[in-house]
């Protein structure tokens, strides 16, 4: 176990080597949220009035930040590819070393990123909407149960697939009808009946929900809900996510 | 036999080694045997089976059949404990371009839990020549450049048994004389057994005591290099005649001559012959005069070669198929 960790910790350094010299990622993650919260909340605010009680502009620019931790989740995946195209994964799989430290390791660095970059675009959204901090715990689990779905979901798919076309058409593919069914744009008591129990049986939904509550302090599905269904479905995520790593090793 | 493996094991210790990929036999029945120490080249044209049989021995791929054994343990049944001692340097690039030399190499130093670290790094880097470059990202690296840390990375847990598949594939000149310095250097240096294939009969000539020359996935001929050639009983003398009637016949009749081959047996007009011929040197002018009758137009000879040992053993010569296996 200590081993496991410690080359956990080993390779999560690599990671966020990689991520500190990726600048223009960083750039991206910054400005894609600030213009879509910009230009459609408030290009809706005053045209949407929702059941909730907060204005559309809080209630899109909490949603648009877990698009990004998602997202940006999933490239936990596709960087598996990135490894795998490079030689480096050949390299590390004949090394001793656990699958598990190499997926848990994805997955801390992710969690380390997203941290940031809600940190950093919290504190510049909350000069002009109305996101503060009133549950930081529940914010930090929703951030963390997010990541670890999503990077799983993300190394599930790259240790099937061989090229990096194939994975960004069958990442869409799988993350966009959970991004749109899950309350990331509207709330989802507005919904009509079938799409509403959709978006109950779509995971995000609980990780939406929960991170709303942290920033806003406002929640559509009971917070024991959310906290139970996003536990189970972090474990069971990380489980297939070594599995599919370790399928991949015995094969080769 | 089970004894000597358990107390003394060689390096390495392949027997009626077999593996098929569906329809293809890449493998047929290998045999190698590899004393500790040495260096050891595996040597044949692409396709012949190198690849896999360095896959195999390094846990990466399972045999369809046959026994493999890297210092006594069964590749296949004691995968995890033979990876401790193997290292291996791939055909292909496993560097992240993100990442410098340091970086990669205190890496894996802490995945194999090396207690210096640290100077088991530097060591390494001043090794292989990688000072001025250490703290670059390696996608500013030349091909010869990385090939020096990819073979740092497999030095750098102090392996038994360093593998290394077609090290200088792709190098210019230059380059790949820098990396054969660095793999004389260790060989010279101490007990790790150096395992390498190549397609370049020049490089299995310059850095190995040993090799095996193989072929459609057996091997054809093995022993030191001098020990191949000099088998081959001669030197090698190129003849390109006028005539070819008879000649073969004439030649074969002299003092010296061990083996006459004719290079172009469909050739109408002019015949070239290879002749084998021991002390060439001071049989050459006798040669060249029992040649004289048939129209003698060019003489060559040379030492021989591997690639002369490897016509002499297979019947063609090292232009194999192209398709890696």
């Amino acid at each position: 176990m200590i081993v496991l960790l410690g080359d956990t910790l080993t390779l999560f350094r690599r990671e966020a080597i990689r991520y500190r010299r990726d600048r223009a990622y960083w750039v991206g993650q910054m400005v894609f949220p600030l213009a879509a919260v910009g230009f459609f909340g408030f290009g809706l605010n005053d045209v949407v009035e929702l059941p909730t009680g907060t204005d559309y502009v809080g209630h899109l620019a909490s949603g648009i930040l877990v698009l990004v931790i998602s997202s940006g989740a999933v490239g936990g995946g596709f960087s598996l590819i990135e490894d795998r195209e490079t030689g480096f994964l050949r390299a590390l799989l004949i090394a001793p070393v656990a699958p598990a430290s190499i997926v848990l390791a994805k997955m801390a660095a992710r969690l380390a990123a997203s941290l940031l970059l809600v940190a950093m675009l919290l504190a510049i959204l909350a000069t002009f909407t109305a996101l503060r901090l009133p549950e930081p715990a529940a914010l930090l689990g929703a951030i963390t149960a997010v990541t670890a779905v999503f990077v799983s979901l993300g190394i599930a798919i790259a240790s099937r697939l061989r090229r990096l076309e194939s994975f960004r058409l069958f990442a869409a593919l799988v993350t966009v009808p959970l991004y749109l069914f899950s309350g990331i744009f509207y709330p989802i008591t507005t919904l009509p009946s079938p799409m509403r129990w959709l978006s109950y049986g779509n995971p995000l939904s609980y990780g939406v929900d929960l991170f709303r509550f942290g920033l806003l302090g406002i929640h559509e599905i009971p917070l024991a809900t959310s906290a139970v269904m996003l536990a189970l479905l972090s474990v069971g995520a990380t489980a297939l996510a070594v599995a599919s790593l370790n399928h991949q090793r015995a094969d080769r | 036999m089970e004894s000597s493996a358990t107390t003394n094991p060689p390096a390495i210790e392949v027997r009626a080694l077999v593996k098929r990929f569906g329809e293809v036999t890449a493998l047929d029945g290998l045999d190698l045997r590899v004393p500790r120490g040495s260096c050891f080249g595996l040597l044949g044209p692409n396709g012949a089976g190198k690849t896999t049989t360095v896959s195999i021995l390094t846990t990466l791929i399972r045999p369809t059949g046959g026994v493999a054994r890297l210092l006594g343990r069964d590749v296949v049944a004691e995968r995890d404990a033979v990876r401790r001692d193997l290292g291996l340097v791939f055909q292909e690039s496993t560097l992240d371009p993100e990442l410098t030399s340091r970086e990669h190499l205190d890496l894996y130093a802490r995945l194999y839990h090396l207690e210096d670290r640290r100077a088991r790094v530097d060591e390494i880097i001043a090794l292989l020549g990688l000072e001025e470059v250490a703290d670059r990202p390696t996608r500013f690296y030349s091909g010869g450049m990385k090939r020096r840390l990819e073979i740092g990375r497999g030095l750098l847990h102090r392996p038994q048994v360093l593998f290394l598949d077609e090290p200088t594939l792709g190098l210019d000149v230059h380059a790949r004389r820098a990396i054969w310095d660095h793999l004389r250097s260790l060989s010279d240096g101490g007990d790790t057994t150096v395992f390498l294939t190549t397609h370049s009969m020049e490089e299995a000539d310059s850095l190995c005591e040993q090799i095996a020359i193989i072929d459609h996935g057996r091997v054809v001929a093995s022993g030191s290099p001098s020990r191949l050639k000099s088998e081959l009983g001669g030197d090698v003398v190129r003849l390109a005649l006028e005539r070819a009637d008879g000649a073969i016949d004439r030649l074969n009749r002299l003092d010296g001559v061990s083996e006459v081959i004719r290079e172009d047996p469909d050739s109408e007009s002019t015949a070239t012959l290879r002749v084998t011929l021991v002390d060439g040197p001071r049989r050459l002018a006798a040669l060249i005069e029992a040649a004289r009758s048939f129209g003698v137009l060019e003489v060559t000879m040379q030492r021989p070669t591997l690639d002369h040992v490897f016509l002499h053993h297979t019947g063609h010569s090292f232009e194999g198929p192209t398709d890696s296996a």
